[in-house]
């Protein structure tokens, strides 16, 4: 039959589990006494953008954190339950979190460059690591800035203050800095918000390039940008995941009333 | 199934907007209805000025078409609706235009009787009219089980079809073998046909509305299924 749209993406229950770039299973959260995170079951597949939905205090930024071991600098954290990434369960007490962050890069909500040029905010991560090499130093940084869709814009002062950039520069500066160690994940915490409409295009815009080569997970509050930029989507309510689906599915017929509610701007 | 219900979003506006769409989705049907009875009163009676009527009522059924359109338009733009918000619009956004097309058909007819075109055969109209009557009350029940969102009663309604297109099909072959029989006269038996077809066509797009019901309460695409699949499909098994 002619197919005259290819949307092509895979129900969750069709996804491989060879496909996932993070496997998350029976994971319980609690800060204190809290508990903040309920028993989430989930596999985050490779190479897609994955939205993370919720009510404030559901507890979807506290699962990012939990992606690169974030939580651990809060004082009374403490989990159960596995989080799979490359086969290895990075909720183990002998992981090394330095490198495990290095593969799984994070981006905030506000811009948040060192005071340092351009050129130093791109290679931090590279000169952490031991990369001194300036030949491979200027190639890290002009890949990344360009993967980052930057380069033009800065190519001809690397050097200046990264805090003369846009709102929208800086972000993308961030995003490069984070790609210059070439993450497998990367873990976008309401990247947009903080920026007007335009620039928020264009970091949507670089999410649909960057996962040619890494798997994302977004939290937004943004619902339009979630169903704009996301594969899949997971709704969070209370800490517990209510509906995990693929996005046309998610945000044209929601399984469960919850996500129904939460999406139309209904009471819940 | 699960009931949409308009009046629970946090938005008071949005509920409202929804509302007042949706009302007019009902209040275009009611007109188109009482323009079909209008326009078998007038086959009847033989009433050309209630035909007459009927002809120029229809530019209030066009209009109605671009108002509600412009309203999705709108509502689209600004509220960026999803899951059953966005099916309710789909559905009226595409039931409206059959809904106008259904007009059409009736003002088609409707000109036949203002110009004394309609049939002198008394067989050919009461069998017209029956079909005619058949129509209406496919159409109630159409507008009913959108009002209702009730995808049952949809199926119920689009069953009824069957039932038209076969008592269609047998006059046809009648006011054929009639035009045969008669010396002359062709274009009035073409517009008896033609007046004909187009009752069966309105049956057809009122099966087409029940279609988006149907799509509105389960997401589920029924069109182009045979009726006999169309509960496999909302099972989940085909």
């Amino acid at each position: 039959m002619l197919k005259l749209f290819q949307h092509n993406t895979p129900k969750i229950h069709e996804l491989e589990k060879a496909s996932s770039a993070i496997d998350v299973r029976e994971l319980n959260l609690w800060f204190g006494d809290k508990h903040v995170l309920h028993d989430i079951s989930m596999r985050i597949p490779k190479n897609k953008v994955t939205a993370l939905i919720g009510q404030s205090g559901c507890g979807k930024s506290t699962l990012l954190g939990c992606f690169n071991r974030l939580n651990d600098l809060y004082n009374g954290c403490k989990y159960k339950g596995e989080i799979v990434i490359g086969g290895k369960n990075i909720n183990h007490a002998k992981v090394n979190v330095a490198r495990l962050r290095t593969r799984v890069g994070m981006v905030f909500q506000q811009p948040n460059p060192f005071p340092m040029s351009i050129y130093d905010n791109v290679c931090y991560g590279l000169k952490l690591q031991g990369v001194n090499i300036r030949r491979h130093l200027d190639d890290a940084v002009e890949s990344a800035l360009k993967e980052a869709a930057l380069w033009e814009e800065v190519k001809d002062r690397l050097f200046e203050s990264a805090h003369l950039l846009s709102g929208g520069q800086q972000q993308r500066l961030i995003i490069a800095r984070a790609l210059a160690l070439k993450p497998d994940i990367l873990l976008l915490d309401e990247p947009t918000s903080a920026l007007d409409p335009l620039t928020t295009l264009f970091i949507e815009e670089l999410m649909a390039e960057l996962k040619q080569r890494c798997t994302i997970v977004i939290v937004t509050h943004n619902m339009q940008q979630a169903a704009r930029v996301s594969d899949y989507t997971a709704f969070f309510h209370q800490g517990r995941l209510i509906e995990y689906a693929d996005s046309d599915t998610l945000f044209t017929m929601p399984e469960k009333k919850q996500t129904e509610d939460y999406i139309t701007g209904r009471y819940g | 199934m699960r009931q949409i219900a308009l009046n629970t979003h946090i938005s008071d506006t949005f509920n409202i907007e929804l509302e007042n769409l949706r009302n007019s989705v009902l209040t275009m049907g009611g007109e188109v209805e009482k323009q079909l009875i209008d326009t078998l009163k007038a086959i009847k009676l033989n009433h050309a000025g209630l035909a007459e009527k009927v002809v120029l009522n229809d530019l209030k059924i066009n209009s109605m078409e671009v108002q509600i359109d412009e309203e999705c338009l709108r509502i689209i733009a600004k509220r960026h609706p999803t899951a059953s918000d966005l099916r309710l619009i789909m559905t009226i956004a595409k039931a409206i235009a059959d809904i106008e097309r259904m007009g059409d058909e009736i003002e088609r007819i409707a000109k036949l009787v203002t110009r004394n075109k309609l049939p002198h055969s008394y067989t050919i109209k009461s069998s017209m009219l029956l079909i005619g009557e058949r129509v209406a009350v496919m159409m109630r029940g159409t507008f009913d089980a959108f009002a209702r969102q009730d995808e049952q009663a949809a199926l119920e309604v689009y069953e009824q079809d069957n039932r038209i297109d076969s008592e269609y099909k047998h006059l046809l072959s009648y006011t054929t073998e009639q035009m045969e029989k008669s010396s002359g006269g062709m274009q009035d038996w073409l517009d008896v046909l033609w007046a004909l077809r187009s009752l069966e066509r309105i049956g057809d797009r009122c099966k087409n509305v029940c279609e988006y019901v149907v799509y509105l309460t389960r997401g589920t695409d029924v069109r182009h299924t045979p009726l006999e699949n169309i509960q496999q499909k909302l099972d989940g098994l085909i």
